[in-house]
């Protein structure tokens, strides 16, 4: 029986090797034929399209679906030990362009200590090509694509085919038709960006033994950790990690972490890490979830030994950290002219001096306990943070961006506030008292941030993985770092000696300062584009403006009577609260998008059985989505599909009414719905077209924009 | 430091031994590669230890895999790297791994007539049908070369050049890795590229 078996698959074995051979002639063969079909033995292919036609100036989707006999596979991009993605090269009309290969999440195969990333029974790679506006309606868009793939089961087999398809130009969107299916199933298995935050750790590398460890953690709730059955990290890259072994997981607060083993070539500790992540959950859906984080170093606190060390060196680090800081772009003016104040204040006493000190000094301390305090509670609450987490705020950055404009437009000179340019950060203050002191301490917290997130992120990164009392400890180690110079300087007189006389050049000097000042806010409006979009720009460059006006009108106004200085006062802060007040809104937006789908202008309603029996008796479309907190699934599906731009506009246009049915505590109404379905559980998703309260469309568990368009439209 | 004590340390440091050991079964690079004696196609036993002094180049080969087939039967590319690297007093050994009735499987004598139709003059081929040197190497891919220095250090590992094709139009526009590797150790330099990736068709390992 074995050697029937032995001799079938060495005559097997033999035939593939003689078609191998033969397999230039093949390929040379279909490129005669140019036909949309082509197959292999192992591999039957065909070209398909989202189309079947295309207008100029679309964009559209090609795809190459390969149907694979059972036990053999054709490979992911990076392929793992062995074996060799499929390329394709197109061959399009002129001016069409066509995307990388988008890949659909792989599965892994293991053979002995071989691992694979890749694909069986059926694959479709899409490419999303741009058709050029040149193109004439009534012409023919023609696409070759010559495929390259390696198919293996035991052993493997390069094959080339060429496939071409040809689609018909229409002027008119509408006559473009629905395509092949098989382009919609391939995007529902395209990976979609992760809902949760994932972060990436990883431990310095053995130099006797070339292993480490990578740290995955991806934030899901226990009840959504529940519904994970599989979940396993595909790099993008060679190397990464070591692809035949386990990816242990395990299930911490709110967070599942893998633990992979590096392979033979390690992410570099700030580079970023990219792959997909496949998480099966219990019901079996199937989802790809696109990773791109940057590794961060793994500190080894395991052992007490090495985490006193740790502690006390991290306090060390940060203190000099601090005192550096007084050096960076931001921080330097500030302090700059809080140390020439010294010097124009020469008739204070020393006491008094030395008491500024000691309250500038508190400043500091009292704003980095503040930050502290707030990571420490954020932390609590689960979230996965590190320093400059309130960089993260777009409205923060907006806010600090004008901070230092204002801050250098008084270096500048256009406008003073209590005669003391310390004093802005308590732009309250009247007199540089004791609160300007203070305040000044604020200030330089405040602006010393974003230079620390680039400088300081290993001592810090240490910092908030600690426990609370350390943390705390670390960040009042860095503020006494930041206070220290300014410090020193107020309570030695005999350094103060050493400082300049006072003159002509401390207003050269202050409003030279002022450049990096600006320097710092243009690189906030960079950050803030990042964050909110190119919008963004327009608005926090048109804040500045208005605070550039108020300053001057301030200013102007300062010396009048009571009643110009009261109303350009006024102005001033109209103007203020103007600029902060729109850049707030606006900024804000699409960091809320979310939180406003849920909020009363949401395009949803409640789920009841008789509100859907009335809008079905009225003869309403209905769209219904049954989901649960704890559902993966559901989340992702409304992330990625149902709050989407294009099927909100669906809806809205059709009429289509969306009722949400939430199954968190297993509401016994739609218990029993679930169940006229078959179904036991959510996701469920229901479409009743208009007038037909009979015929519900069920779709299907994993949705993408189009599908979902297309289901409302009645394609 | 009492009998116990120091007994205990010693139990704990050659547990650790143990342990260590275990993982450094694997090769890694500016390390001493794995020590193994085996079998050869002309019936002599090859042990890595006898050959120190000698630079030695292990490559994982399967005559019917296609990447193979590039770089023997389609180019010559591996059987000119082997005159090369013969001249120079290289060894150079092929490692088979195939386990039996598996792809590449062969006797000594059918991997001797292989080569000597395909004009390929390595030192010797070692054969490894259970897999075990294989293993050790945690060889993955046909072919997949491994390059120790003549104190028996390994010095490079991963695939024979940089373009992961089997078409042999791809070799004159690729990185030659172990070419590179060879000439650079023949002129007392450090390897270029220690560590890439392998390619080809898996090891077909029994089990």
């Amino acid at each position: 029986m074995l050697s029937g078996v032995g001799k079938y698959l060495r005559v097997f074995r033999g035939m593939a090797f003689v078609w191998l051979l033969s397999g230039a002639a093949v390929a040379h063969s279909q490129q005669g034929a140019q036909a949309d079909r082509a197959a292999t033995p192992q591999v039957e292919a065909q070209l398909v399209a989202s189309v079947n036609a295309v207008v100029p100036g679309s964009e559209i989707y090609l795809g190459v679906n390969q149907k694979i006999i059972p036990h053999w596979h054709t490979y992911w991009i990076n392929p793992g030990d062995s074996g060799n993605a499929t390329t394709i090269s197109w061959t399009l009309p002129e001016g069409a362009s066509a995307s990388d290969i988008i890949w659909p999440a792989p599965g892994r195969f293991s053979m002995g200590p071989i691992t694979n990333y890749a694909y069986e029974n059926s694959v479709t790679l899409l490419s999303k090509i741009s058709v050029p506006s040149s193109i004439a309606v009534g012409d023919t868009f023609t696409a070759r694509a010559l495929v390259d793939w390696l198919v293996c089961a035991e052993e493997c087999i390069p094959q080339q085919v060429e496939l071409a398809l040809s689609l018909p130009v229409v002027g008119n969107a509408n006559e473009t038709g629905e395509g092949s299916p098989l382009i919609a199933e391939a995007q529902a298995q395209v990976p979609v960006a992760s809902p949760w935050e994932v972060t990436a750790q990883q431990s310095a590398i053995d130099p006797e033994t070339a292993q480490g460890k990578l740290q995955l953690q991806v934030a899901l709730s226990k009840d959504q950790q529940a519904q994970v059955q599989d979940i396993w990290f595909y790099p993008y890259d060679w190397g990464r990690i070591r692809q035949s072994d386990l990816q242990q997981r395990k299930n911490l607060t709110d967070v599942i972490q893998l633990e992979i083993p590096t392979g033979e070539a390690p992410a570099v500790i700030g580079d970023k890490l990219t792959g997909v992540l496949v998480i099966k959950e219990q019901q079996g859906i199937v989802r790809g979830y696109e990773i791109n984080v940057p590794v961060q170093s793994l500190t080894s606190n395991q052992t007490a030994e090495g985490f006193a060390i740790g502690f006390a060196s991290a306090l060390l680090f940060a203190l000099l950290g601090g005192v550096i800081l007084n050096l960076m772009p931001c921080v330097f003016p500030v302090l700059s002219i809080k140390a020439l104040s010294l010097v124009s204040h020469s008739n204070y006493s020393t006491v008094e001096i030395r008491r500024q000190g000691y309250v500038y000094t508190l400043g500091v301390l009292a704003s980095f306990a503040v930050l502290a305090l707030l990571l420490i509670v954020l932390k609590a609450g689960g979230n996965q943070i590190g320093w400059g987490f309130q960089f993260q705020s777009p409205i923060f950055v907006l806010l600090v961006a004008y901070l230092l404009f204002a801050v250098g437009l008084s270096l500048s000179g256009v406008f003073f506030i209590g005669g003391s340019v310390a004093g802005v950060g308590s732009s309250l203050t009247e007199k540089p008292g004791y609160s300007g002191s203070f305040f000044t301490g604020v200030l330089a917290t405040v602006v010393a941030t974003p230079c620390t997130a680039p400088f300081m992120a290993a001592a810090l990164g240490y910092a908030v993985a600690q426990p609370p009392l350390k943390l705390l400890a670390i960040f009042l180690s860095l503020g006494l770092g930041l206070a220290l110079p300014y410090l020193l300087l107020s309570c030695w007189p005999r350094l103060q000696r050493w400082l300049p006389r006072p003159g002509l050049w401390m207003e050269r000097a202050k409003q030279l300062l002022a450049f990096p000042m600006y320097a710092a806010a243009i690189w906030l409006v960079w950050v803030l584009v990042q964050q909110a979009g190119v919008d963004a720009v327009i608005i926090a460059l048109g804040g500045m403006l208005l605070i550039a006006i108020a300053a001057w009108l301030y200013d102007s106004t300062r010396t009048s009577t009571d009643g110009k200085r009261n109303l350009g006062n006024a102005s001033v802060l109209a103007l203020v609260l103007l600029a902060v007040g729109f850049g707030g809104v606006q900024v804000n937006l699409p960091a809320n998008a979310a939180q406003k789908s849920a909020a009363a202008d949401a395009n949803w309603e409640a789920y009841s059985d008789e509100r859907l029996q009335s809008l079905l008796a009225e003869g309403k479309p209905v769209f219904l989505n049954f989901t649960a907190s704890w559902c993966i699934s559901c989340l992702v599906n409304e992330r990625v599909a149902l709050s989407t731009d294009a099927v909100k506009k669906q809806f809205q246009q059709q009429g289509v009414v969306y009722l949400k049915g939430d199954w968190t505590n297993r509401d016994p109404q739609i218990t029993a719905f679930l169940k006229k379905f078959n179904r036991s559980g959510v996701p469920l998703y229901v479409f009743y077209p208009a007038g037909q309260a009979d015929s519900p469309k069920e779709l299907p568990q994993i949705l993408t924009p189009d599908l979902v368009v297309a289901a409302v439209s009645g394609q | 430091m009492s009998f116990r004590q120091s007994a205990k340390v010693a139990l704990a440091s050659l547990a650790f031994a143990l342990v260590s050991t275990q993982v450094v079964a694997e090769p890694v690079v500016d390390k001493a590669a794995p020590a193994f004696s085996g079998k050869a196609a002309d019936g002599s036993t090859i042990n890595l230890a006898d050959l120190k002094g000698k630079t030695v180049v292990l490559e994982w080969t399967n005559h019917d895999c296609p990447y193979v087939v590039k770089h023997y039967d389609k180019s010559g590319n591996i059987p000119a790297l082997q005159k090369e690297a013969a001249e120079q007093g290289v060894v150079w050994l092929q490692v088979i791994s195939s386990a039996p009735g598996k792809q590449g499987n062969v006797d000594g004598a059918t991997a001797i007539s292989l080569n000597k139709k395909r004009g390929a003059t390595p030192t010797n081929t070692i054969l490894d049908p259970e897999g075990t040197i294989g293993k050790l190497y945690n060889a993955q891919t046909s072919p997949h070369f491994f390059i120790i220095n003549p104190e028996g250090t390994l010095v490079y590992k991963g695939g024979v050049d940089s373009i992961k094709t089997a078409n042999e139009a791809d070799i004159p526009k690729a990185k030659p890795y172990v070419k590179e590797a060879l000439e650079a150790l023949a002129a007392g330099k450090k390897v270029p590229n220690p560590s890439t990736a392998p390619y080809g068709c898996s090891i077909k390992y029994a089990g």
